[in-house]
């Protein structure tokens, strides 16, 4: 076979078991501790990073696993990433450098 | 094109000669000119934009995609990507940025303005949006099952899954708008005013990002409508199937972007 074809590799590739059942189970799992976290009487600080910190690994797993990002070439990630570093600038001058407190309409 | 026709793949060059494409940037175009001129030139750019993405799904539907076109010169495996994946891929970046501007201005003004309606105290009804969570995190899992399907060439639970994902889209924006109803007629949250001393801005910012993030779902339940449909015809093989896995991280990336949102907007 002289040339490739995308769709011969990802044939190639499927070949191997990818845990999507063991994913789903995971984010399910993680969404229910999520809408129950109260139940934990966490400080409030704490429960907002904790739910932040379940939110960023449920995307992960699914850009990591449903979108394939783990089984591409490394430096299609820089796409995406590149986004995000515009998204951290942005948080920057949003939240970082703080702001007046507008007082809220009646 | 002539590198293709000389492997012998003449409907991969006619499928690249295709009109309908630009009769969409053209639509675009004049679409965009209109807003900023005459509705009636809004008008006639979303008649063109309709036409010829109509035209190019018509074209589409009459042949096998052509996933491989662009990808038939063997290359390093490290840069194994189609030319296709790679704009998908652009296109979501841009889109990270259009979600994080949106929520990120929302977080703003709630830091900054205060009263805002928080988990269990305000109107939103979060039990019914967990289940919308898990709903659109079912509807990822049968989108990649329906990918790995057609990679295995099984066309029978390639219909199953897809449709799957279809219908699940459909019950995702369903009770979206249920909720709509029910937060705009009952409990009185408008763009403008909220009820019980909550910030009047929260409406805005809520019905922005839902609305902006269904808006999103709603395009792909209609792309995956029209895979459901190709799908039924015999238009995806086990060779064939781009078309699948670039509407599927697209439908992917809608869910990510739900899973920060329902956190942020439902949770915190």
């Amino acid at each position: 076979m002289s040339t490739t074809t995308v769709a011969s590799l990802g044939a190639a590739t499927i070949e191997k078991k990818r845990p999507y059942v063991a994913v789903f189970a995971i984010l399910a799992i993680v969404t229910l501790l999520e809408l129950n976290v109260g139940i934990f009487r966490l400080a409030s600080n704490v429960q907002v990073g904790t739910l932040v910190i379940m939110a960023t690994a449920k995307a992960a797993l699914v850009v990591a696993y449903y979108m394939h990002m783990r089984y591409e070439p490394r430096w299609l990630a820089l796409i995406p990433l590149a986004g995000i570093a515009l998204v951290a600038v942005l948080v920057v001058a949003l939240v970082g450098i703080g702001g007046p407190t507008v007082t809220p309409h009646p | 094109m002539d590198e293709h026709k000389a492997e012998g793949h003449p409907a991969a060059a006619a499928h690249h000669g295709s009109i309908w494409p630009f009769i969409i940037g053209i639509g675009g175009c004049v679409g965009y000119a209109g807003l900023v001129m005459d509705l009636r030139i809004l008008g006639l750019g979303i008649v063109l934009f309709v036409s010829g993405t109509l035209g190019w799904l018509r074209d589409d539907l009459r042949s096998p995609s052509r996933m491989d076109f662009g990808t038939h010169v063997a290359r390093p495996s490290e840069v194994r990507v189609s030319a296709r994946k790679l704009a998908v891929w652009m296109f979501l970046a841009t889109e990270i940025m259009f979600f994080s501007a949106i929520i990120g201005v929302s977080w703003s003004l709630r830091v900054r303005t205060g009263n805002w309606a928080t988990p269990g105290q305000g109107p939103l009804n979060v039990p019914l949006t967990g289940l919308n969570t898990f709903i659109l995190i079912c509807s990822s899992l049968t989108m990649v099952e329906a990918l790995a399907a057609i990679e295995r060439g099984n066309q029978k639970q390639l219909k199953v899954f897809i449709t799957a994902t279809f219908l699940l889209g459909v019950t995702f924006l369903s009770i979206q708008g249920f909720e709509y109803v029910k937060l705009f007629f009952e409990e009185g949250l408008r763009f403008t005013a909220a009820p019980d001393g909550i910030n009047p801005l929260f409406g805005s910012t809520f019905y922005i990002q839902t609305g902006v993030h269904g808006s999103h779902v709603f395009g792909g339940v209609l792309a995956m409508g029209y895979a459901t449909l190709k799908s039924f015809r015999g238009g995806f093989t086990k060779e064939n199937h781009e078309a699948v896995e670039l509407i599927g991280l697209y439908w992917h990336f809608v869910d990510v972007v739900w899973i920060f949102l329902f956190t942020i907007v439902y949770l915190i």
